[in-house]
């Protein structure tokens, strides 16, 4: 083999060398933007984005399943202890209680914090000020808290679920309501089994016509 | 009987054999009924204070009621002693530690190297801030009560007037957690004006000295928000010194003997009653549950707190619910 040959075979082998080791090394590293890895590290858990999922596919088609709130203040009267097992939820462990309910009633009186409506002989209130707590996220039972690691996220979720009834449900109610009005409610009435009071009703709207 | 005789003698190996056997399981089962009881350790964070001393009783109480063995060590609100009481349990062989945290970052170390030692831990009423360490915590829901204790504040206060602002330790987690409940719904009355937000570490003493302090700069107040009703007491002494006890409302947090009486006598607002008795008992039944083979547990269990208030004090003693 002539001399120039050899040096010839010999180049392509090392530029065929060299050229794996390239690829090699291109595919064994990568590179990212340090405030791209910075962002990822710190990403926190959108509680506003999971509420509004959580409110639109798992609270409002569970909206038709709720009970109807004269026969559930009955059955509350005969058996407590019945309708706490078969209707009512919370994440939390004691006698608190959420139940998802409905009805309809006319407006009594329109308060500062509060609509007051008569459904048949029974008064409720509806409120529309107040709207803080667990029960919106809690009623329907399939909050899923063991999903959840940390505490603050899981009182986030309530905090924004709270949000989107105040902002988006109540005011538009609030803008229209007459006394006199007929109104369609779905919502959450909070019972404490331990010392039951059915004598000032108040429910949570989550959905008012 | 001769020939039962020489039966006997030419299968005396037999004989034997079964005695042996008899002997050896018969030892093996007096073993098993003279083995040592399983044993829990509770650990609190401080016995200095009533209401955890009632969260260890219930807990030793319910732990003996389930079979075990029951020993509690006080922390003395000191990590380094936790830490001791850590390693005490673990060579002394307790099966399951039932944890009341002294701080929510200095106490992991002691619940990993539990963990690493094969030996299950159920944090109850504090937490710490681990999600892997611990088996379970079980906790009061701090934030939940204060979002309820802040609504009752917004309606006594009308929606207007100047408040002080008491927090525990800054290194507990509950601190933060009533604060934060607390101000996610006063926050959004403007009327509302915090004139002065200041630590007094859940105590008596020190929070009637820091409010005697702010009252000087701020002789103007009408509420009084409080991260524990130790605070709370602290913060009507100094009122009551200063001949302000009945022009500003006092807020606390707990459901302590002395604060059930103040809400009765009027002297206190109100408070939000925590079920130490509950997470005592929940955290007890939680370790035999696993020692018995069960491993799935939530990782946070939150107990419910209750808004106490002069209208419902009658259903309500120290520490819960009236029996």
């Amino acid at each position: 083999m002539p001399h120039s040959e050899k040096k010839n075979n010999l180049t392509i082998k090392y530029l065929l060398g060299l050229g794996a080791v390239l690829f090699l090394g291109y595919h064994s590293v990568y590179f990212k933007k340090l405030d791209e890895v910075r962002s990822a590290a710190n990403k926190k858990f959108d509680a506003a984005a999971y509420a509004q999922k959580f409110f639109t596919s798992t609270l409002t088609p569970q909206l038709a399943n709720a009970s109807g709130i004269q026969e559930l203040i009955q059955l509350l009267t005969i058996s407590k202890d019945e309708a706490f097992e078969k209707y009512a939820y919370a994440t939390a462990v004691g006698s608190i209680k959420y139940f998802l309910v409905k009805g309809t009633g006319i407006i009594t009186a329109i308060n500062e914090d509060e609509i007051s409506l008569q459904m048949g002989n029974q008064s409720l209130t509806l409120a529309t000020e107040f709207i803080y707590g667990n029960a919106i996220r809690d009623v329907t039972g399939l909050f899923d808290i063991t999903s959840f690691t940390n505490t603050a996220d899981i009182n986030n979720v309530s905090a924004e679920l709270n949000k989107i009834v105040k902002n988006k449900v109540i005011p538009p109610f609030r803008a229209k309501a007459k006394v006199g009005d007929k109104v369609a409610f779905t919502g959450v009435m909070e019972l404490n089994s331990a010392r039951l009071n059915l004598d000032n009703i108040e429910v949570i709207p989550i959905s008012i016509q | 009987m001769i020939n039962y005789l020489w039966q006997l003698k030419n299968n005396s190996g037999i004989v034997f054999s079964l005695a042996f056997c008899l002997l050896f399981f018969g030892s093996c089962s007096n073993k098993n009924t003279s083995e040592t009881p399983k044993k829990m350790a509770i650990i609190i964070s401080t016995l200095n204070n009533p209401w955890f001393v009632f969260l260890a009783d219930n807990a030793a109480a319910k732990a003996k009621e389930l079979g075990y063995e029951t020993k509690i060590f006080d922390s003395q609100n000191n990590t380094a002693l936790e830490s001791d009481h850590f390693e005490n349990a673990l060579v002394s062989g307790y099966n399951a530690i039932l944890f009341n945290p002294t701080d929510a970052e200095g106490s992991v170390v002691n619940v990993q190297k539990a963990k690493a030692a094969g030996v299950p831990v159920f944090c109850m009423d504090r937490e710490v801030n681990s999600v892997d360490a611990a088996t379970s915590q079980i906790l009061s829901d701090s934030y939940s009560g204060c979002v309820s204790l802040a609504k009752y504040f917004v309606k006594q206060m009308k929606k207007k007037g100047n408040y002080v602002e008491l927090l525990g330790l800054v290194g507990d987690n509950n601190t933060w957690a009533r604060s934060q409940g607390f101000h996610s719904v006063v926050d959004n009355y403007t009327g509302l004006k915090m004139v002065a937000q200041q630590s007094a570490d859940f105590d008596r003493n020190k929070a009637m000295e820091v409010l005697e302090s702010i009252m000087q700069a701020h002789p103007n107040i009408d509420a009084v928000f409080c991260g524990n009703d130790a605070m709370a007491m602290g913060a009507y002494q100094a009122l009551a010194a200063a001949g302000k006890a009945d022009k500003v409302k006092v807020f606390g947090f707990d459901g302590a003997a002395d604060v059930v009486d103040a809400i009765k006598d009027g002297k206190i607002a109100a408070t939000g009653m925590q079920f130490p008795k509950v997470m005592a008992q929940t955290a007890a039944i939680y370790a035999d549950q696993y020692l018995k083979g069960k491993k799935d547990f939530p990782q946070k269990l939150p107990v419910a707190v209750e808004l106490v208030t002069k209208e419902n004090i009658e259903d309500y003693a120290a520490f819960g619910k009236k029996e």
